[in-house]
């Protein structure tokens, strides 16, 4: 088969890793290390608004903002006009930039019921800063986000680890640290097949650990105090990993989704009295009032169900049909469903109406997610000041970071996310993120045209087309003849001038779309064109077979005679 | 003058105020009192959810909610000496041992089956951990308050803490033969006891050394803090009840001895299909027997059994009472206890105290709850008819002077809390469990790598 070999040549690529490429940002080279952003709309924090301000960035710190700040001469100026500036967002708690552990086999546990720590989910001396990747790939996706910050934790069950505070940036895990060892985290989660399996193996262990913990803390001092004939204490990494929350110097961040575990949580906290901040909540407001009494910090899960009837009302109108088939019964659980959707999509805006401050949590939610369920948390009467401050003054004021992070002030950290539109609306784009006064830049997405099924347009002629695989482009033509109501076309390689048939070619309204077979190494796929054509331009997207799918552009070269 | 007014006013205003809490004036029914007799045409007065008056044209304050039961019986609400109902965990089956281990912090107020009990005339159950080691877990007596939403608020506060033993099969099975540790046989649970308990007065008397020490010594340290040794301490202080699964008559002989070797006389027995055998011997240790009216045969050791069980143990003057052990048979303990009637003969009043005031007597809360007397706690269930008639309909059911189900408002989709990510709710009408008490313990030890 002897199809175009550029367009092969292409799709050969396609087996190249496209690692490389998959990130969308470019850093800029550090020519310079001082910015300043121009005649930008700057939120310097929740409330607050500079129309047409600007701001200095020195040596990774935040060194003028207002109206008008001096230009040094080696200053990178970025023009951000028409752009908004907002302090960079920070996780409560995440596991960015901690690789998620591999999964174990079967391990031949003796004494199930009395396993080693490490079977069991005891960690609790182990520093997250010994398990980050500077490269994990979770970085970019959430600094893409705009998220700058974050307060990380190792993965793991009933004790996973100590937490510390990173920047989304940075060559080095020590370059990335700002604080460590700033909390214990800890889950409900049981071990498996060894104890603690259950949660309420778990809060027994917790109870035990800590009043031995107590009780080795006083063993020592006394040692200290008085050595001579006193048994000496022995050594327990496990036991000492809690002295600091002994003397609450530490909080512990537990994770707490159900209310059930929520309540729990708090039983424990209240029976030892450590500082606690539940973490990753989802049903808070089942007990709102609880909450607001007991006036803990409090991190939200941004993970949020969406609603099925407003999927479906984006898939078209299939629910008219099904409502039809469903019997009273089921239209009665589907409406309690729809209720519960809701009242999680909710919480913030419950919550946040009782007056409780909190911060997100973003150990569960996917990268991809997160912009959507802030929009949506919004929509349910969520303020947009109090989402920003969620995601940067309380965070920060929770971890004990305010002087740094959380708002654009002189003196802070340069941690700055830049939109081209208000962040909290859908259209918006992240352009830049500044993460300790380095930028990343990024592309805006471009909204995908609509195909009009009404519209008329003429298709016959040649064209050019560039398909965009990241990091590279590649360009060829094709020919699409009209006869009469018959449309068909060609496609050529532009090396050897040799030419293919095209299949399936479909002109519906504005829409074409057409595919060719192509052997790639052996392996027969078909590569599929679908398109909007606007006068002389298409654009819209190519498929070549499993390897994925790329935006395609191009225009017309000429017509038929 | 403006006093009157002002008590006009204020008797207004009450009478807006919505019904209080806990109050309420049941009027006309026929009362079974369980522990005094039956009461014809009579009423029961509520106060801040204890009974404030049994008897003729009772009064209450005004705006006091009143329950019309004419034609209906009023009975004490039934209590379940036996359930893993409002538990999401039942099981810690890593260890033969797990006393410091307690359902109290696996409660799930969220658990529809509340509500369904509640529909079967239930207002206190004894949630269990399960049977899969010889000593499991703490247990916790709660009320079923539907409609609340922290797990704490379920707990019978003041009730005496019990605990789960666990003889014969289950254990063996589990620890036994899935992990070749003892026990592998009915003796390795007899050794499983003896040595808890010896460890735990060696770490009783660490315990007492310390305290003597330190009055002279400032320098004395203490034994390391350990609940497991703490709690089978407070079993053998008399502080904790043991409520043991048990089926042969020789276990539980076996346990009795056990029990006396160590000076523990707060016994009850769970199942204990055989009984009847050892009914004497129960009654003079001081012993409970908790049994199913007709339930066996569901593994080996559960052969040898009868209906006439419970007949024959009460008769023996053993305190016995009928439980569910499980989610639907809970909600007709009033069939199960009627059973007792056709095989034994027993009494209404007799065959009533086996799911009211002797479950109550078996968990220590007979000072409260288990049958209608003035101070105790108002948990009432009312029917259509007798409840140990085949008729007979739950129409209300009091916990603490609320009602908290209603036959005259009572919708189909009860559930507190409903899945987002649940399409159709699961509804499970056969488990593969051959036994309750075994909840979870395959899926936690034996299955899957997740």
């Amino acid at each position: 088969m002897k199809k175009s070999r550029l367009i092969g040549g292409l799709l050969m690529l396609c087996f190249l890793p496209f690692v490389s490429y998959a990130q969308e940002e470019q850093e800029i080279a550090p020519v310079t290390r001082t910015f300043v952003l121009k005649n930008a709309t700057i939120i310097p924090q929740p409330g607050q608004m500079i129309e047409n301000g600007q701001i200095l960035i020195k040596n990774g710190l935040i060194q003028a903002i207002g109206k008008t700040v001096q230009v040094p001469s080696n200053a990178k100026v970025i023009d951000a006009d028409s752009m908004y500036i907002y302090p960079g967002f920070i996780e409560g708690v995440s596991h960015t930039g901690v690789p998620k552990p591999k999964e174990e086999g079967r391990r031949d546990i003796k004494d199930p019921g009395n396993p080693p720590n490490d079977a069991a989910g005891i960690l609790p001396e182990r520093s997250v800063v010994d398990l980050l990747d500077a490269k994990e790939s979770s970085i970019e996706s959430m600094r893409k986000l705009g998220f700058t910050a974050a307060h990380v934790v190792p993965y793991g069950n009933m004790l996973p680890g100590q937490g510390a505070i990173i920047l989304l940036g940075g060559d080095s895990p020590q370059a990335m640290v700002l604080a460590g060892n700033t909390s214990l985290f800890s889950n409900l989660d049981g071990a498996r097949r060894v104890y603690p399996a259950t949660g309420m193996a778990v809060m027994s262990k917790w109870r035990e650990l800590y009043q031995q913990a107590k009780q080795a803390q006083q063993h020592e001092k006394n040692y200290k105090n008085n050595p001579r004939g006193m048994a000496r204490p022995a050594y327990d990494a496990v036991l000492e990993a809690f002295y600091p929350v002994l003397e609450k110097d530490r909080p512990v961040f537990f994770t707490a989704e159900g209310v059930k575990d929520a309540y729990r949580v708090l039983t424990l906290q209240e029976e030892l009295g450590f500082s606690v901040v539940l973490t990753e909540l989802k049903q808070g407001f089942y007990m709102t009032d609880a909450l607001k009494a007991k006036g803990f910090p409090l991190l939200l899960s941004l993970d949020i169900p969406e609603s099925k009837e407003e999927k479906k009302k984006k898939e078209g109108d299939e629910k008219a049909k099904e409502e039809k088939e469903m019997d009273a019964e089921q239209k009665a659980l589907k409406k309690r469903r729809e209720e519960a959707i809701a009242k999680h999509q909710s919480q913030a805006a419950t919550l946040s109406k009782a007056g409780i401050n909190f911060g997100f949590s973003t150990l569960e939610v996917k990268s991809g997610d997160v912009k959507k369920n802030l929009l949506t948390m919004i929509e349910k009467g969520f303020s947009e000041d109090k989402a920003l401050a969620s995601l940067t003054t309380v965070p920060a004021k929770m971890l004990g970071m305010s002087e740094m992070l959380g708002t654009l002030e002189k003196g802070k950290i340069a941690n700055l996310v830049i939109t081209d539109k208000p962040y909290f609306s859908k259209e918006s784009n992240v352009r830049y993120v500044f993460v300790d006064g380095t930028p990343f830049e990024y592309e805006a997405k471009k909204p995908a045209k609509k195909g009009d099924a009404d519209a008329t347009v003429a298709v016959a002629g040649e064209w050019s087309y560039t398909i965009n695989i990241p990091g590279q482009a590649m360009s060829g033509t094709f020919k699409i003849n009209k006869e009469n109501a018959k449309i068909s076309g060609t496609i050529s390689n532009p090396q050897d001038g040799s030419e293919g048939e095209l299949q399936e070619v479909v002109l519906s309204g504005n829409n074409l779309s057409f595919s060719f077979p192509y052997d790639a190494g052996g392996q027969a796929m078909k590569v599929a064109f679908d398109v909007v054509v606007d006068g002389e331009d298409f654009e819209g997207t190519v498929t070549a077979g499993s390897f994925g799918t790329f935006d395609v552009e191009g225009s017309r070269i000429s017509t038929p005679d | 003058m403006r006093s009157i007014l002002m008590l006009l006013l204020f008797g207004i205003i009450a009478s807006w105020l919505p019904a209080q809490e806990g109050n309420l004036l049941i009027k006309n029914g026929t009362v079974l009192t369980v522990t005094n007799g039956t009461l014809e045409d009579s009423d029961v007065l509520v106060i801040d959810g204890k009974i404030r008056q049994i008897g003729k044209g009772l009064t209450a304050p005004a705006g006091t909610q009143t329950v019309d039961a004419s034609g209906q019986f009023v009975m004490p609400g039934i209590i379940d000496a036996h359930s893993h109902l409002a538990l999401d965990g039942v099981n810690e089956a890593t260890n033969p041992v797990t006393a410091e281990v307690w359902v109290g912090d696996a409660l799930d107020p969220l658990d529809v089956g509340i509500y369904r009990a509640l529909a079967g005339g239930v207002t206190a159950t004894h949630a269990m951990h399960g049977s899969a080691n010889a000593i499991g877990g703490q247990c916790e007596t709660i009320k079923l308050r539907y409609g609340v939403y922290n797990p704490d608020e379920l707990r019978m506060e003041g009730a005496p803490r019990t605990i789960k033993f666990a003889l014969g099969e289950n254990p063996m099975r589990v620890h036994g033969e899935g992990r070749n540790i003892m026990p592998r046989t009915r003796m390795g649970v007899e050794q499983v006891f003896r040595n808890a308990f010896s460890e735990a007065k060696v770490y009783m008397a660490a315990q007492a050394k310390y305290e003597q020490e330190r009055r002279s010594n400032s320098n004395a340290v203490p034994p390391k803090y350990d609940r497991r040794m703490e709690t089978l301490a407070d079993i053998l202080k008399g502080d904790i009840i043991i409520h043991c699964h048990s089926y042969r008559a020789d276990e539980i002989a076996m346990l009795m001895e056990v029990c006396k070797d160590f000076g523990v006389d707060r016994l009850c027995f769970q199942h204990v299909n055989e009984g009847f055998k050892v009914a004497p011997e129960l009654a003079d240790f001081g012993a409970g027997a908790s049994v199913f009216a007709d339930w066996w045969a569901y593994k080996f050791e559960v052969y040898y059994s009868t209906a006439y069980n419970a007949a024959i143990l009460t008769k023996n003057g053993v305190i016995t009472s009928i439980n569910s052990d499980d989610s639907e048979l809970i909600r007709h303990l009033y069939h199960e206890a009627a059973k007792t009637q056709r095989y034994g003969g027993l009494s209404d009043e007799e065959a009533l105290a086996l799911i009211t005031i002797n479950p109550a007597k078996q968990l220590g809360i007979a000072d409260r709850t288990g049958s209608l007397e003035v101070g105790k706690d108002a948990d009432i269930a009312i029917f259509s008819a007798h409840p140990l008639s085949v008729y007979a309909v739950p129409q209300k059911t009091i916990v603490d002077g609320v009602i908290r189900f209603d036959i005259a408002n009572d919708p189909d989709d009860m559930r507190l809390d409903v899945n987002p990510a649940e399409e159709i709710p699961a509804v499970y009408l056969h488990t593969e469990e051959i036994d309750n008490c075994m909840e979870g313990v395959f899926e936690q030890l034996f299955l899957g790598e997740k």
